[in-house]
């Protein structure tokens, strides 16, 4: 990395951390005002259990109106509290943590898997043109982009477990041989069927050719130089990050189903829960990690961006 | 020293596809040019005659298909003596209807395979490109001192990157960048159309080639860097006297740097000879496409007089109906009845008029 890019760098993550700030209290508002106006509430349910245990004091302190309860739950916001889970009663903060890492696991493996799918045919067909192998395998990731996750899920849990019985049925329960590669079933299965596979190829395929068709190409290869080398930057990491950041959103959504069908307990399965029990403190603090996660996202895409060509921090 | 020419093409053919994929485009039909050492030659022509296609096939980076065809591009240099296309028969096959190609069968992705093995020591290390728009040109994520000392690491003896690095500095400074040690770090886009391409020309140099070609390099530029570009390339050529190609449709570019010229029309040679000769402009002696070219050049006398621009009549011809007889025959106003029939039907060969000067015309031939 060249020095002349630390400057701009630092300039980016400071700007890029004060938007974010803004943006996630933006989101954490919306969510708010959403929850605040969907119909139940978790007391409906809890109610018997809520009134012998609740603190009469601190009902009588809570505010009556949404804005004062959403400016109360940013106070605590600040001093690191988010507050506790209606179901549970844990710390929000906790628990979010906890499964985040298993979630942040399932996305960045399943990453790999669409990327280690995708890039070795987008790189083949950018090269090779529309022959009749690259149309084959362009064809396979859009069949393969199409299944649906949880079809591919209960597929695939059908086949390993109830046919040849290579897992155990629930995350973690017992120390098999095969116990390890359990963790890798969500992760393929994610990594595969979550639709971006085929977005990537094309996406990928097209920067490449048009990279390889650009001027400085040819002066490259009329010098002896590879091609490969001097495309690498605009061909290829530019669009990779770019095709990342966009699609982390997507994964973090077919994550939510994964965890679902594979009993993994990550932020997906927490959020689905928490919706249904109407928790609000748990899912304004998953939304809130969601969106940190997405955010990092595009933060990690602009930094590429800056390093690889620094006239972008000049715009 | 080797004796005859640098680069020799003889009878080189470039097509292209039409869009319907059901006829050619003959940018290059059967080109033959010699360059010999030390000399610059000019290839002088209007847009789409050819020129820059030639000197893509010469270096084997025609991308577009069929692309080269036939011919022979032998280069010798003190190193490499061979044909640049060699076994270029085992992957195409062609099919002649009257002299004229109508079909071709070509394995393109083996050609280029074999092409790459061919050129691998040659492009760069043997012969250098510069190209038209300098600043699309070099890589915009790379600082150019960074791209001439990869282009000397490539090419040349020198194997240590900060030696590497001096030789850029030294071509920087040769080519009169100013403060060197400062645009070594520049990306393209930090330098003018001019610095980029005199950065351009330092690493076209820098491999220290045998042959240089120089599609257009002032054609993208604004007009008063035209003339410091071509002052400096008239500079190099008495400093480092390296044996050029250059390809321009601005004859006053030509008339400055070349010893040779060869005037290109629809994918052929209209007139190849000492520069001296073509560019006089002597009727007698010349082509009439030449002649006409040459008339279109404005003088003193019809800028000051604001006189009409002599234009060349119709249109550059269309190089995928060619006519039967002289590809210029549609537009010149030299035809005597004497050989209207032979012009109309029979393409004339190039015919030698006096020492090293050709000239593809039915009035020369008997």
């Amino acid at each position: 990395m060249k020095l002349s890019a630390v400057r701009p760098i630092t300039v980016l993550v400071t700007r890029e951390l004060g938007i974010a700030a803004l943006l996630l209290l933006g989101v954490s508002f919306v969510v708010f005002v959403i929850l605040y106006l969907s119909p139940g509430n978790p007391f409906a349910t809890l109610v018997t259990r809520i009134e012998t245990a609740a603190d009469p004091g601190a009902a009588a302190a809570a505010p009556a109106t949404w804005y004062g309860q959403y400016f109360t739950w940013l106070k605590n916001l600040f001093k690191g509290n988010l507050g506790n889970s209606i179901r549970t009663g844990l710390p929000v903060l906790q628990e979010v943590v906890r499964v985040g890492i298993n979630t942040l696991y399932l996305t960045i493996g399943s990453l790999l898997v669409t990327l280690l799918i995708a890039v070795p045919i987008a790189v083949f067909s950018a090269r090779r043109g529309m022959t009749p192998t690259s149309w084959s395998m362009t064809v396979f990731t859009y069949v393969v982009s199409a299944l649906p996750v949880f079809w591919l899920g209960y597929i695939v849990i059908y086949i390993s477990i109830h046919r040849f019985g290579l897992f155990p049925l629930a995350f973690g329960s017992s120390a098999g041989p095969w116990n390890w590669f359990y963790f890798l079933l969500p992760v393929l299965v994610l990594g595969i069927s979550n639709g971006t596979i085929s977005e990537v190829v094309r996406y990928l395929r097209e920067e490449m050719k048009r990279v390889f068709a650009e001027e400085y190409i040819v002066t490259a290869r009329a010098k002896g130089a590879s091609v490969w080398k001097h495309s690498f930057k605009e061909g290829f990491l530019i669009p990779i990050t770019e095709i990342i950041a966009a699609k982390i959103p997507f994964i973090l959504g077919g994550a939510v189903v994964v965890e679902q069908v594979f009993n993994w307990p990550g932020m997906g399965r927490m959020a689905w829960q928490a919706a249904q029990d109407r928790d609000y403190p748990l899912i304004m603090g998953i939304t809130l990690v969601a969106a940190i996660i997405v955010r990092m996202g595009s933060l990690m895409q602009r930094v590429v961006h800056i390093i690889v060509n620094p006239r972008a921090s000049k715009e | 020293m080797t004796d005859g020419p640098v680069l020799k093409i003889e009878n080189l053919y470039t097509y292209f596809y039409t869009r319907s994929r059901q006829a050619f485009i003959r940018s290059v039909d059967g080109v033959h040019l010699e360059i010999e050492k030390g000399q610059t030659l000019g290839i002088v022509g209007e847009s789409g005659s050819g020129k820059s296609v030639t000197a893509l096939s010469v270096m084997g980076l025609v991308t577009a298909e069929p692309g080269v065809i036939s011919g022979k591009v032998g280069l010798k240099t003190a190193n490499v003596q061979k044909n640049l296309l060699q076994d270029l028969s085992e992957y195409v096959k062609t099919a002649t209807i009257t002299g004229r190609i109508m079909d071709v069968y070509k394995d393109n992705r083996r050609w280029q395979k074999n092409v790459d093995r061919v050129m691998r020591g040659i492009r760069g290390r043997e012969i250098s490109m510069i190209f038209q728009n300098p600043k699309l040109s070099m890589n915009p994520f790379t600082s150019v001192g960074r791209q001439i000392q990869e282009s000397i690491l490539l090419n040349t003896a020198v194997r240590s990157a900060a030696e590497a690095r001096d030789r850029a500095l030294y071509w920087l400074e040769k080519v009169r960048i100013d403060s060197p040690r400062l645009r070594y770090d520049n990306n393209p886009y930090g330098l003018s159309g001019g610095m980029c391409q005199r950065a351009m020309i330092a690493m076209a140099l820098s491999s220290e080639p045998s042959l240089l070609i120089a599609d257009e390099p002032t054609t993208g530029l604004d007009a008063t860097i035209q003339s410091k570009i071509v002052e400096l390339l008239q500079e190099i050529k008495t400093t480092v006297g390296v044996t050029t190609m250059l390809i321009s449709h601005d004859i006053d570019v030509i008339r400055a740097l070349s010893d040779q010229v060869a005037v290109m029309y629809g994918g052929t040679i209209l007139e190849h000879g000492p520069a001296d000769a073509i560019l006089s402009g002597a009727m007698a002696q010349s082509h009439p496409y030449t002649a006409a070219l040459m008339a279109s050049i404005p003088n003193r006398e019809q800028i000051r007089t604001k006189a009409y621009l002599q234009a060349i009549k119709g249109e550059v011809l269309d190089t995928i109906n060619l006519p039967e007889g002289c590809r210029f025959y549609p537009r010149c106003e030299q035809v005597t009845d004497r050989i209207q029939e032979h012009c109309r039907l029979r393409e004339p060969g190039l015919l030698s008029i006096s020492n090293g000067h050709r000239i593809r015309c039915w009035r020369y031939q008997q």
